[in-house]
């Protein structure tokens, strides 16, 4: 926190001396009072033009704090705007370099928050508590400082209301009360990961729907937190509700006066000398209502912060301080072993080498470790023994960038982005021209589709329309496919094809082969037929691979299942 | 104000709202009524007889009591009501959003969702627990105290009584200029969320494609819209604020000179003066927090209007005397469906008579998905009819109605728990037999024997951690276990490797036995274990027969095939 906030010390700085200013000069006309009290409670003639001297400096005093603490609050205010914005960046930029694979085991939703509510929760700490905080303490302070000067007995006589206050303040931060804070805000994230799962599942949910309990996880999630929120609130009202009576005015006045008026009638006390213990009196509770009532709110930032922290202290993939160029684009794994988990090993010692100019289909059954394979290329995740190749050098010596403009990735599962359909197909090249976007969506034939759009290539998807799966998929290729990059990995985006799709999938195929680097997960048997090379993924391992043919010939697993496969087609197309 | 939050809540909860809000009045009052007895007690005090305050001041700690009593129980009564009121508003929506056609959940709408179900409802609950009563207390104390004072003395009373209107004017002022930029802010923090959420799930392709936060223009441009209208936000808010900080001192600044001119020229006592300048100072700083809270009130209130917006939202009206079907043919006629301007459905009719197996194909977009959504009555449609055994889906209660299907879809959604818990989806009362037998049927054992914890393994939000075709079997399974009469079937072969589209044929084969199905179909092969074809293209029926006829009447269904062609491989 400290040091997310560094660059904008000074500022900081501004905010809490204008503050303090302003709210020390509010004592002014309190004490322009008391003077006047002073003035007309003095047995003998009155000095007029004392009492007015009086009366200008109190109005001088309000005029001082209305303009500091004015200035101090805008300040404050569009400090904290610059800090969010900062805070949004530095979690988006951390987010954008964390590896895929700990996206997986996270919530989208409680990441949003974090980004989103979470760092406007920060809010009251920056924009509000360094000042109120300070002047909450500055003020009380000063005014006890002359109180005291007055007559220590009853500063003390008013000091009671705040110990009783203090008194409660233990109650509230007991560990009990410290755990139901922190159930709250958990609870509190199983709603909002619950709401984004109940709408992007609805038709699920009104597939399965009836009386209700479809949503149930939603109420559930709701319930528990209610039931939490309940059992916190009731652990903290009485207390609360207590302590907020303590400091209440009517109870601070009728402590004041008992005290004043025992001393006045026993004749300690000058009358006049009642007064700025009236007048000031009330502002000692000042601190201990800011910690009842600023503290929940700081609490709630620094949890608040502490969630973004964790997001900021994620390990993000290591870029190499010394980045190499590499030569060519031939893709090498070395004896690659790699798990999400520690004893779960997915990938088991996987040597393969992709030539350029030739197409590698990959082959196996669910689970065998394909797409962990493939997504390795990208850098989607080091793998955890053995080391990945291209043109030569390591990935982990490979610059980002470099590393993006040699290796391009078609993918299973299509994200469009709510923007214009040529910046969708031009997301890995935004300089490209328009031209070239279109020859793209041409080849991925989805040009004529685009067309058909309000407003063609200019259309906002998912806004002014949205594609059917098919089309999606064809955006994906044209971005392939505009992308150019000398590695491609497929991983066979067949998943809504109609025959326009596979058409697209083909004829992608086809262009980019020649001098590129294809590694394809094979999901059609036309694909695994023209492949240059086959390998057949079985639990983490390389069985068997070569050319479709020799493997046929080999009559080995890849027979098998490929026969299993044909044999199945060619039945029912006899059927 | 009040009457939107209990719109919102509903009625039921009117009356301990209102309860709450009278006690929170009543002690409001109570607090300034109390300082009435200063003026007695400090005028002894600074008079000659202090003794003759004890009196006063022993009447002064009854009000206080009295006022401590009211206080502790309207404290409390607000917590009790908010949170009650907490549970009530959770689960008014969550129905609300079942009941919700799916044609109103775009994408952006999750963004805001999130955001209006999360803290959205907490925000509105809390007006009632936290700021409804410091609030009423800082509007009706001072007005109170002003009451005492004109009581008191006139003159000076009168003073602080113009006060009032100058006060009330600029908060009515302030609070409707914010209002607008409020729902401006609103607005871009939605949008921000949205794009958060789809920057996130579109990791893998914008790294692919080089795109980092920096250079994710999208995200960063509404990153700093939140900026910018939180700029204008506080720029709106500043003379608001400064005014009425103003118009408070100007008030006290007046009564401090006027009192002074009053006691120099005799016309008042000393006591009666400094008191009332005490009960000023006192009514200084609520009426200065009016602000703080005016703007709390106001965030609170557009989360109540967001709140109401989404219950005013109509769901697809339920029939008042629901019929239920008694047979399992299905029937389209002269249908036309739009979404927005573009007509999706145009002019369809068709039948399946029960038992029987229609296949609709045609090219992406023809409108095909949308179709199975309008019998399942995601949507009503715009003109014509959906029949179900006869009866017009509209006439069918909802439950009836989906009692009728088993739906498999292209985008399979799973839920966040095990997979056993999602299959179970599909007919909650099944027990664990059944639910076995329909993963068994679904080719699950082997999905499930390869995962780390089988059975009680979690999927991961959207069912992440499993590969498509393992989700499409969940989806399978799922349907199997419902058993209804009638499935709708969105072409799910395709997404899967051989190996898995072996496996869910064969629980589609099981799926579809003696059922009345509608499928969507990609595939030759699919197709042609139908008994009914229809070519749909741009919305309406191009062909209709069988496979066979419309092959060999070589139109634009016998073209659509010809680009998908087999190859032959031989070692």
């Amino acid at each position: 926190m400290r040091e997310l906030l560094r660059p904008y010390r000074l500022s900081f700085a501004a905010v809490v001396i204008f503050q303090v200013i302003g709210a020390v000069a509010g004592l002014a006309p309190l004490l322009a009072v008391v003077e006047l009290g002073r003035i007309l409670l003095s047995p003998g003639p009155i000095d007029d033009s004392q009492a007015w001297y009086a009366v200008i400096a109190g109005a001088a005093g309000l005029f001082v704090r209305l303009l500091f603490t004015a200035v101090s609050s805008g300040i404050g205010h569009l400090l904290d705007d610059r800090v969010q914005l900062s805070f949004r960046r530095q979690l988006a930029t951390r987010l954008g370099s964390v590896p895929i694979g700990w996206f997986s085991r996270r919530r989208t939703g409680e990441l949003a928050k974090v980004v989103g509510e979470d760092v406007s929760a920060v809010h009251p700490f920056i924009a509000h508590t360094p000042g109120e905080l300070v002047s909450a303490f500055v003020v009380p302070l000063v005014s006890l400082i002359y109180l005291f000067s007055i007559d220590w007995r009853l500063t003390l006589i008013t000091l009671l209301p705040v110990l009783l206050a203090v008194a409660l303040v233990p109650l509230m931060m007991t560990p009990t009360r410290q755990r139901e804070q922190e159930e709250f805000d958990a609870a509190m994230g199983r709603i909002s990961s619950s709401v984004v799962e109940f709408v992007q599942g609805i038709s699920v949910v009104k597939a399965f729907g009836g009386s209700g309990r479809a949503h149930h996880k939603f109420l559930k999630a709701t319930d528990e937190f209610v039931a939490i929120f309940y059992r916190w609130v009731r652990g903290i009202s009485g207390i609360a509700a207590g302590m907020q009576l303590a400091l209440s005015p009517p109870f601070v006045l009728l402590v004041v006066l008992i005290g004043g008026a025992s001393l006045i009638t026993t004749g300690s006390l000058a009358p006049a000398d009642l007064l700025p213990f009236l007048l000031l009196g009330l502002g000692l509770t000042a601190p201990v209502a800011a910690l009842g009532h600023g503290f929940d709110e700081m609490q709630a930032a620094r949890r608040a912060v502490g969630r973004i922290q964790d997001v900021l202290d994620v390990e993000s993939l290591p870029q190499p301080a010394r980045p190499v160029a590499p030569h060519g684009h031939r893709v090498e794994l070395r004896d690659v072993r790699f798990g999400y988990e520690a004893d779960h090993e997915v990938l088991r010692g996987i040597d393969l080498v992709l030539e350029p100019g030739t197409v590698t289909a990959i082959v196996g059954p669910s689970g065998s470790g394909k797409s962990t394979l493939v997504q390795l290329l990208p850098r989607f995740f080091d793998p955890t023994q053995g080391s990945v190749v291209l043109g030569g050098v390591d990935l982990r010596e490979i610059g980002s960038r470099e590393l993006y403009r040699m290796v391009s990735f078609v993918f299973q599962d299509v994200r469009l982005l709510r923007a214009s359909v040529a910046d969708n197909i031009a997301l890995a090249v935004p300089r490209a021209s328009l031209a070239d976007v279109v020859d793209a969506a041409r080849l991925a034939n989805i040009h004529e589709r685009i067309l058909e759009l309000p407003r063609g290539y200019d259309t906002v998807l998912n806004q002014e329309t949205s594609l059917s799966g098919g089309e999606a998929q064809r955006i994906s290729i044209a971005r392939a496919l505009l992308a150019d990059a000398p590695v491609l990995v497929l991983d066979e985006a067949t998943a809504f094809a109609d025959p326009q799709t596979e058409e697209a999938v083909r004829r992608a195929l086809a262009t980019l082969a020649g001098e590129r680097t294809i590694l394809v997960i094979a999901h059609r048997l036309e694909t695994i037929a023209d492949a240059d090379t086959v390998v057949m993924l079985e639990n983490g391992s390389i069985v068997e691979r070569g050319s479709p043919a020799e493997l046929l010939t080999q009559n080995g697993k890849f027979a098998a299942f490929w026969r299993s496969n044909d044999g199945a087609r060619q039945g029912e197309e006899a059927r | 104000m009040i009457r939107l939050l209990l719109r919102v809540l509903g009625h039921e909860y009117a009356r301990p709202v209102r309860r709450t809000l009278a006690l929170m009045t009543v002690t409001a009052i109570a607090e300034g009524l109390s300082y009435a007895f200063l003026v007695p007690v400090l005028r002894a005090l600074f008079g000659s007889e202090p003794a003759d305050a004890w009196p006063w001041l022993i009447a002064f700690g009854v009000a206080v009591a009295i006022y401590a009593t009211l206080r502790y129980s309207s404290d409390l009564s607000g917590f009790r009501v908010g949170t009650t009121l907490l549970r009530g508003m959770y689960h008014r929506l969550g129905d609300h959003l079942a009941r919700l056609p799916i044609g109103w959940y775009s994408t952006g709408r999750v963004g805001q969702l999130s955001v209006l179900a999360g803290r959205g409802v907490l925000q509105a609950m809390g007006v009632i627990a936290h700021l409804l009563s410091p609030f009423i207390s800082a509007a009706v104390t001072p007005l109170t105290i002003v009451a005492v004072m004109l009581a008191f003395n006139w003159q000076l009373g009168l003073a602080a009584l113009a006060a009032v209107p100058v006060v009330a004017a600029i908060q009515v002022r302030t609070g409707r200029s914010m209002a607008a930029t409020d729902a401006d802010r609103a607005e871009r923090d939605n949008e921000a969320t949205a794009r958060v959420v789809e920057y996130l799930q579109a990791q893998p392709v914008l790294r692919a494609g080089g795109r980092t936060a920096e250079r994710f223009k999208l995200l960063d441009d509404s990153l700093q819209e939140v900026q910018r209208a939180s700029r204008r936000t506080t720029l709106s808010a500043l003379p608001g604020i400064v005014g009425l900080t103003l118009a408070v001192q100007a008030m006290f600044t007046g009564l401090l000179v006027l009192g002074t001119y009053l006691a120099l020229g005799g016309n008042i006592g000393a006591a009666e003066v400094l008191t009332i300048l005490v009960l000023a100072a006192r009514c200084a700083d609520p009426v200065l927090s009016l602000a703080e809270f005016a703007g709390q009130l106001r965030g609170a209130r557009s989360v109540l209007a967001r709140l109401d917006a989404v219950l005013r939202t109509e769901p697809l009206p339920e029939p008042s005397e629901p019929i239920q079907p008694e047979r399992h043919d299905l029937e389209f006629d002269s249908v036309t469906f739009r979404h927005g301007d573009r007509t999706v459905i145009d002019d369809v009719s068709f039948s399946v008579p029960a038992g029987r197996r229609l296949a609709v194909v045609g090219p992406s977009g023809a409108g095909k998905s949308t179709l199975l959504q309008l019998l399942a009555r995601f949507y009503d449609v715009d003109a014509g009819a959906v029949r179900v055994g006869g009866v017009d889906v509209r006439e069918i209660s909802t439950e009836a109605l989906m009692a009728q299907f088993a739906i498999v879809f292209q985008d399979v959604y799973l839920f966040d728990g095990t997979i056993e818990e999602n299959v179970r989806l599909g007919r909650p009362d099944a027990d664990d037999a059944e639910v076995r037998a329909a993963a068994t049927a679904a080719q699950l054992d082997d999905v499930i024997e390869r995962l780390p914890g089988g059975w009680a393994t979690n999927v991961g939000e959207g069912g992440a951690l499993l590969s498509g075709g393992e989700r499409q079997r969940v989806s399978i399974a799922r349907a199997l276990l419902k058993n209804a009469p009638i499935v709708l079937l969105d072409e799910v072969t395709s997404a899967l490797d051989p190996v898995n589209e072996a496996a869910v044929h064969e629980g589609i084969e099981r799926l579809m036995a003696g059922r009345t199905v509608v499928m969507v179909a990609h595939r030759m092969r699919t197709v042609r274990r139908a008994d009914h074809v229809i070519f749909l293209a741009a919305g309406h029926i191009a062909e209709q027969g069988t496979h066979d006829d419309l092959l060999h009447q070589a139109g634009p269904y016998a073209t659509y095939w010809n680009l998908s062609q087999t190859p032959e491989l031989h070692p």
